[in-house]
């Protein structure tokens, strides 16, 4: 017993002794998945903000003062996210950036609410989370009808009648696949499939030979890269050329390494355009400072959001000469704030939304590269 | 009906590598009576030390596929099987004479410690296995296209199963590890060497765990550092199905039940498969209360 | 041993400090307790199911979800004051623990357990599946109303710390003056012996069910106090993970032991939250931890009894 409380005190000690800072300093929190199923996610939404907040503390910091990111665990699962979030909250953030997963978010709004902090949300598209009227509350990522309003659109102007949707039962997964397929179903297309795979297997032959005896002109799937990559390799191996299309959480490089670019070729997705794909000089500058530092390019759009949502912050923080929240927040709302993001350029509505047409349609080629589609 | 042979074999290919793990699982818990929770992420283990072994050497291309497969099978279960064994001398000898639950925590604390490891020193992103290693011919079996690898991977697990069968059945030391699963004490005073048998358990049972995971890297390609808790889940629920404890029992719980899960997917349905496969243990386990081909024992909890 | 009086003061000493707590430490940490404190009334009535009444349970989180979601069901609903839910859900979730307990109970140990993580894998299944259109799927149930509690609105983590450890007293006395009673000695008996519990005259299935059906019932009412706190509930707040969880909770502090449940949920919980220094290497301390507090503390931090019984279990085959 004795043993035991000493290290645990020795414990209790480094933990509090990291948690010291310099005064001095602007905090901005970042709430993300570090460990859990989606500590890749974390680990990259990490990499992209202390990137950023590295170039603004060498080029003489945020009004005079050095940013200082504090990173927290979220565990990708809500209850560990609400402590997180109430961790973040005593440390005097200014505002906090995160995180990944709606209902996760979700845990955490409430709190942040409550001590008047600025969320800028990354990769959370529920539709209902900027429809309480959170005042303090952003979000960088489209939301869930824009997606399906998009994706049945797409559907329709490739000329498919017959349409399986396939889900993975996540919150984001199952309301993109809803929402599209309201959509769908409101004009001359039929949907002859629609049910949800278990995430985090490796076999989903017994899918696809359910899904093939349905018989449709193309499958939408709402999932995650993962499984999409499987897939697509287990449905060439089953020699059945159906065309698939999927929503943005497919947009990964991982995907055609998975899948092999044989299976992935042919494959639509839609998503906010890819960095690559941007002309602006912040995003190329911003991609090959990235490649520089952590030896690769950043794989998830969502990760590259939440470096959206850090622009968010010091561009307003910039612009409106003040830390305060409340200002700050003002500030946003009024969509007067023209930041350019990695992504393109960043403004919100009074919602909390970010405004302006965001995803686009990409094509893989047979080399396996994401190819973007005219409209 | 073609619908049905095609479910058939999904359900076979998944089971197979179900059957695979729950060797591993059952072996331990015949000799120990402990629920190896850590035995899924020896799996994880093996797939990813089978990657770097693959590309880091470069087998294949030395020796020739089928030859260089055989010598990176031999070598994953070799690392895989001595971490098995570390972490026994480790993690749960110090517990062997106390209360069964708490080597089961200790096991739970091992799990989170592995998993968490291979997380630290790969990172938390996807690895993909080199696509050209086996061969992608699909083969038509009256009618029916059957990827050859599967039938690689099936046989290949028939094919350690049978080994093990007649290792635990007809050698002397099989017959040690028999007799340490029924009586320790009893064992120890016809002088067999217990400490032994269950080190030369924990080299066999997280050994065939480790080229599982080769093999589910072959065949599927991708790993992370999540995978091995799912089918380590579905490994135990396997063993548990054909009776705990028994080697032919974990081979058919382990084809069953990827048989089950297919059939409930195909024909019930899909987001509900898992929970289908559940029903169907509970039903099993009231009729027959020690799995399938488990001994009916008269005992006390 | 320590001998009763400085026992009796080192818990008070221990009472004292943690009721004082709100008063010196940030939100942060009093809502760390107030986790704390939902999972030492989980852990303490999965103590009665697994530690008194030595059933393998791996599958506790189901009845804590039948809990939350009727509570949460009744609040969003039918307006039902989140504390008026408190003994409903722990009615219903008790009803639950006996009709899943009732066709398996008589299964041997680790059978038993596949079983019950089954049922938590089934229910969260059916969760995510908005069965009967209850559940509100993937996204579970928003909008849970903050309980009042005469006339006052509990908001402020500070308050929930009062509301919920108020509720651990309350479950700790309950639960001791169990343990010192028939029920509990009957317990007691058929867990160390039940063929000779049974020629003692003790209807072992009837009581194993009992225990189950309190245990079962206790976590429902957990849920609703968790409802309250996260005024939104999913599915994966009830995955397998929590229900390992609380097992180890039960095993690691010293399963049949009150005192020794308290200190594990402390360390089970805490721990992770103490090693947020780590960043990503948390969870790699935090099994490290695991194994070796089991290792030096072979039969939990506090065990239960005197290890006279321990060479009874290895003989089992």
């Amino acid at each position: 017993m004795k043993r035991f409380s000493t290290l645990l005190l020795a414990v209790l000690f480094v933990a509090t002794g990291a948690g010291i800072s310099m005064a001095d300093t602007i905090k901005i929190g970042l709430m993300a998945p570090l460990t859990g199923s989606w500590a890749s996610e974390g680990e990259e939404m990490k990499n992209i903000v202390n990137l950023l907040a590295d170039e603004i503390n060498a080029n003489g910091g945020l009004l005079g003062q050095q940013i200082e990111v504090i990173a927290e665990d979220d565990g990708g699962d809500p209850r560990t996210a609400s402590l997180a979030a109430q961790r973040l909250a005593t440390q005097e953030v200014i505002a906090v950036i995160g995180t990944y997963g709606s209902s996760v978010t979700e845990a955490s709004q409430a709190i942040y609410d409550d001590f008047s902090i600025l969320q800028v949300a990354n990769g959370s598209t529920a539709i209902r989370l900027t429809e309480k009227g959170l005042k303090y509350f952003f979000r960088t990522s489209p939301r869930d009808d824009e997606q399906g309003r998009v994706a049945a659109q797409t559907i329709k102007g490739l000329g498919f009648g017959k349409v399986a949707i396939l889900h993975d039962n996540t919150s984001y997964a199952k309301g993109l696949a809803e929402e599209t397929k309201g959509l769908l179903e409101k004009t001359s297309n039929s949907i002859v499939f629609f049910d949800a795979l278990t995430p985090g297997e490796r076999d989903y032959t017994a899918i696809l030979t359910k899904m093939k005896a349905a018989n449709p002109d193309v499958v939408f799937f709402t999932g995650y890269y993962p499984e999409l990559g499987l897939i697509l390799r287990q449905k060439m191996e089953m020699a059945w050329n159906v065309p698939f299309i999927g929503g943005d959480a497919t947009n990964n490089p991982d995907l055609v390494k998975i899948a092999g670019a044989k299976a992935a070729e042919g494959y639509y997705f839609l998503s906010p355009p890819v960095p690559q794909d941007l002309a602006f000089a912040k995003s190329k500058d911003f991609l090959k400072a990235y490649k520089a530092k952590y030896g690769s390019y950043p794989g998830s759009i969502w990760a590259v959001l939440s470096g959206d949502g850090f622009l968010t912050i010091t561009e307003g923080v910039k612009a409106a000469k003040t830390t305060d929240p409340e200002k700050l927040a003002e500030f946003l709302h009024a969509g007067t704030q023209k930041v350019s993001g990695l992504t393109g350029k960043i403004a919100f509505n009074t919602k909390g939304d970010r405004v302006g047409e965001v995803y686009r349609v990409y094509r893989i080629d047979a080399e396996g590269k994401f190819i973007l589609q005219d409209k | 009906m073609e619908e049905f042979f095609q479910q058939l074999t999904n359900g076979l290919a998944v089971g197979g590598i179900y059957a695979l793990i729950a060797l591993g699982y059952t072996m331990v818990y015949g000799v120990l009576k402990l629920i190896n929770f850590a035995h899924g992420d020896l799996f994880t283990l093996g797939a990813y030390l089978g990657l770097t072994l693959l590309t880091s050497l470069g087998l294949s291309g030395h020796l020739g596929t089928v030859l260089g497969l055989i010598v990176l099978a031999i070598m994953v279960t070799g690392f895989v099987g001595i971490a098995g064994a570390l972490l026994e001398r480790a993690a749960y000898r110090p517990l062997r004479d106390s209360h069964r639950l708490s080597a089961v925590v200790s096991a739970l604390g091992a799990s989170i410690f592995l998993q968490n490891t291979i997380m630290l020193i790969y990172g938390a992103k996807n690895y993909v296995y080199p696509l050209d290693i086996l061969p992608r011919t699909t083969l038509h079996i009256f009618g029916l296209p059957v990827p050859l690898v599967r039938i690689l991977i099936l046989t290949a697990s028939l094919l350690l199963m049978a080994g093990l069968y007649l290792f635990i059945q007809k050698t002397r030391l099989g017959t040690a590890i028999r007799a340490a699963a029924i009586d320790q004490g009893a064992a120890k005073l016809m002088g067999i060497n217990v400490n032994q048998v269950i080190m030369i358990v924990f080299l066999v049972g997280p050994g065939l765990g480790g080229v599982a995971g080769l093999m589910v890297g072959l065949y599927y390609g991708q790993v992370n550092f999540t995978m091995g808790w799912v089918y380590g889940l579905k490994a135990f629920t396997a063993a548990i199905l054909g009776g705990i404890g028994n080697i032919p029992g974990a081979m058919v719980g382990g084809l069953l039940l990827g048989v089950i899960e297919a059939l409930g997917a195909a024909y019930i349905s899909i987001a509900w498969k898992d929970a289908i496969a559940f029903c169907v243990l509970i039903v099993i386990l009231i009729v027959r209360p020690t799995g399938i081909l488990g001994e009916r024992v008269a005992d006390k909890i | 041993m320590m001998n009763e009086k400085y026992k009796l003061f080192l818990y008070s000493a221990f009472a004292l400090i943690l009721a004082t707590a709100p008063l010196y430490l940030n939100s942060y940490w009093v809502d760390v307790l107030n986790s704390v404190g939902l999972y030492a009334i989980l852990a303490l009535s999965l103590n009665i199911i697994l530690g008194d009444a030595g059933l393998y349970n791996m599958g506790h989180a189901a009845f804590f979800a039948v809990g939350a979601y009727t509570a949460a069901y009744l609040n969003t609903q039918f307006g039902l004051p989140i504390l008026w839910a408190l003994p409903v859900s722990g009615i219903v979730a008790g009803i639950a623990g006996l009709l899943v307990a009732r066709p398996v109970v008589h299964l041997r140990g680790d059978y038993l357990l596949i079983v019950t993580v089954g049922v938590g894998e089934i229910l969260r299944i059916a969760l995510i599946n908005d069965v009967f259109g209850l559940t509100g799927g993937p996204n579970g149930i928003f909008g849970i109303d903050r309980p009042v509690l005469f006339g006052f609105k509990i908001r402020k983590p500070q308050e929930f710390f009062y509301l919920i450890w108020g509720f651990v007293a309350v479950t700790i006395f309950l639960f001791y003056r169990l343990k010192n009673s028939r029920f509990g000695r009957a317990l007691d008996y058929l867990r160390e012996d039940m063929t000779a519990a049974e020629g003692s005259g003790i209807d072992t299935g009837r009581y194993q069910l009992y225990a189950f059906m309190v245990g079962a019932a206790w976590a429902g009412m957990a849920g609703t106090l968790y409802a309250s706190k996260m005024s939104i509930i999913s599915p994966e707040s009830f995955s397998f993970w929590e229900s390992v969880l609380i097992f180890i909770i039960v095993i690691l502090g010293g399963s049949g032991n009150i005192a020794g449940v308290l200190l594990g949920t402390f360390l089970i919980i805490g721990l992770p939250e103490a090693f947020r220094g780590f960043a990503n290497a948390r969870m790699w301390f935090f099994g490290l931890a695991m194994m070796l507090m089991m290792i030096f503390r072979t039969e939990g931090i506090l065990p239960h009894r005197p290890r006279v019984f321990k060479s009874l279990d290895r003989q089992r085959p």
